[in-house]
């Protein structure tokens, strides 16, 4: 095999700055049928998968300054797929008028020596849980709904217990930065949503 | 992937480095080896900033192979590997403000691919901040994946091209014994041009050896 040519070579140096934009919110246990019904008719006409994924989120600590984050996940239900470890930056404060939340967010897929990893890179793990549902698309757009479940033995998947009676909804795309014309069909599908669930633009920092 | 050693070739003496990979060459051609294109293999330098221990702390090895052109190789020093996919970079430049890229460190391997029957030999000329530094032969055996049984095949072949100068068996092997060779990766042969790159970063600047 031939070295690529400099075209197909990967990216470094972070040229690509990838974008989430983000709308949240969250359903009831009894109203998940009717949501999951909607969604079936409004996204593109693929069954819809599920999954089951553990999430453990690193934090490392620097002298100064907010710890940095990364979130790594691994599907239980296809025990042998990579690892999957994401960056989130800090939400964009710009401009009030956009209707979702932008962040940064840089996404790597990795082995299963991650954990191993991340604890030799000076990380620590700081909290953990168990995500199960559904994921739909809708062209760029991707609808997440699923259960959050905190571990009650650490480490151990099979023990778990709800954190809530809600489905927690997601729908998120991923863009070059400046597209913010996307923000626009988010919202229109989110438009459609209503009244089962309102999704919002929610910033974290609030919640902490 | 099969079984593979990297290792060193001295620079003739009286030649330069160039002219050494173009004798190795000369020789491959002679057996029979056909060019494939070409190769790199390279390594940049990571050290931690938060250091929080009184040891210092290990560095971080972030490397590519050609052979596998969408994926980062990430090493600590005899600790824990990783496999990932070529955003791992783009994570990098996030985590600068913890890990500093000692960038006069960057090394790289880059030369001509062979194939010879069941055999691929990558001859590189290794560079360091735009000098040659030395000259690396990557052996790979592809057509097994237990070193204990094809050493002694490989050693053969090394000797018909690099005569008596060929190495013992790379030590990422000699301490699995009869183990298996990780067929999925290829963290055995970044480790072994880790060792090499190290090996030439100590060494003198060869005199004579200028840019390529």
């Amino acid at each position: 095999m031939e070295a690529p040519p400099v075209t197909v070579m990967p990216v470094t140096g972070g040229t690509i700055n990838m974008m989430e934009y983000l709308l949240q919110g969250s359903v009831l246990d009894q109203s998940l049928d009717s949501l999951l019904h909607r969604l079936r008719g409004l996204c593109d006409n693929i069954e819809p998968e599920s999954f089951a994924d553990h999430e453990l989120v690193y934090l490392l600590k620097g002298r100064q300054g907010n710890p940095f984050i990364l979130r790594a996940r691994r599907s239980l239900a296809h025990p042998t797929a990579p690892w999957h470890l994401r960056y989130l930056g800090q939400p964009e404060v710009g401009d009030k008028s956009r209707h979702a939340l932008v962040r940064n967010c840089v996404d790597v897929a990795a082995s299963h020596s991650l954990p191993d990893f991340l604890n030799e890179m000076g990380f620590r793990m700081d909290h953990e849980f168990v995500a199960k549902g559904h994921i739909f698309r809708k062209g760029a757009l991707k609808v997440v709904v699923s259960k959050l479940s905190r571990a009650l033995v650490p480490g151990n998947t099979d023990n778990t217990e709800p954190l809530s009676l809600s489905y927690l909804v997601e729908l998120s795309v991923l863009a070059p930065a400046g597209q913010d014309t996307v923000s626009e069909d988010m919202r229109s599908f989110a438009e459609q949503l209503k009244p089962l669930v309102h999704l919002e633009k929610i910033d974290p920092k609030r919640l902490m | 992937m099969g079984v593979t050693c990297v290792c060193q070739v001295p620079v003739v003496e009286g030649k330069s480095v160039q002219q050494t990979v173009e004798q190795l060459h000369k020789r491959l051609e002679q057996l029979g080896a056909v060019k494939q294109g070409s190769f790199f293999v390279d390594c940049e330098t990571y050290h931690a900033t938060t250091n929080t221990g009184a040891q210092p702390s290990k560095l971080l090895y972030v490397m590519h192979n050609s052979e596998t052109p969408l994926s980062c190789l990430v090493l600590f020093d005899g600790g824990p590997t990783l496999a990932a996919d070529a955003n791992f970079d783009v994570l990098m430049v996030k985590l600068k403000s913890h890990f500093q890229n000692a960038k006069g460190h960057k090394v790289e391997s880059r030369g001509a691919r062979y194939r010879y029957a069941d055999f691929l030999i990558k001859v590189g000329t290794v560079t360091m901040s735009s000098s040659a530094r030395g000259i690396s032969v990557e052996v790979e055996y592809s057509a097994c994946v237990v070193p204990g049984d094809c050493w002694n095949l490989m050693k053969e072949f090394m000797q018909s091209f690099l005569g008596p100068s060929v190495p013992d068996l790379p030590s990422v092997f000699s301490s699995k014994a009869e183990g298996l060779f990780a067929p999925a990766d290829c963290m055995d042969t970044m480790n072994q041009y880790l060792e090499l790159f190290s090996k030439i970063r100590k060494q003198q600047v060869l005199p004579g050896s200028g840019v390529r």
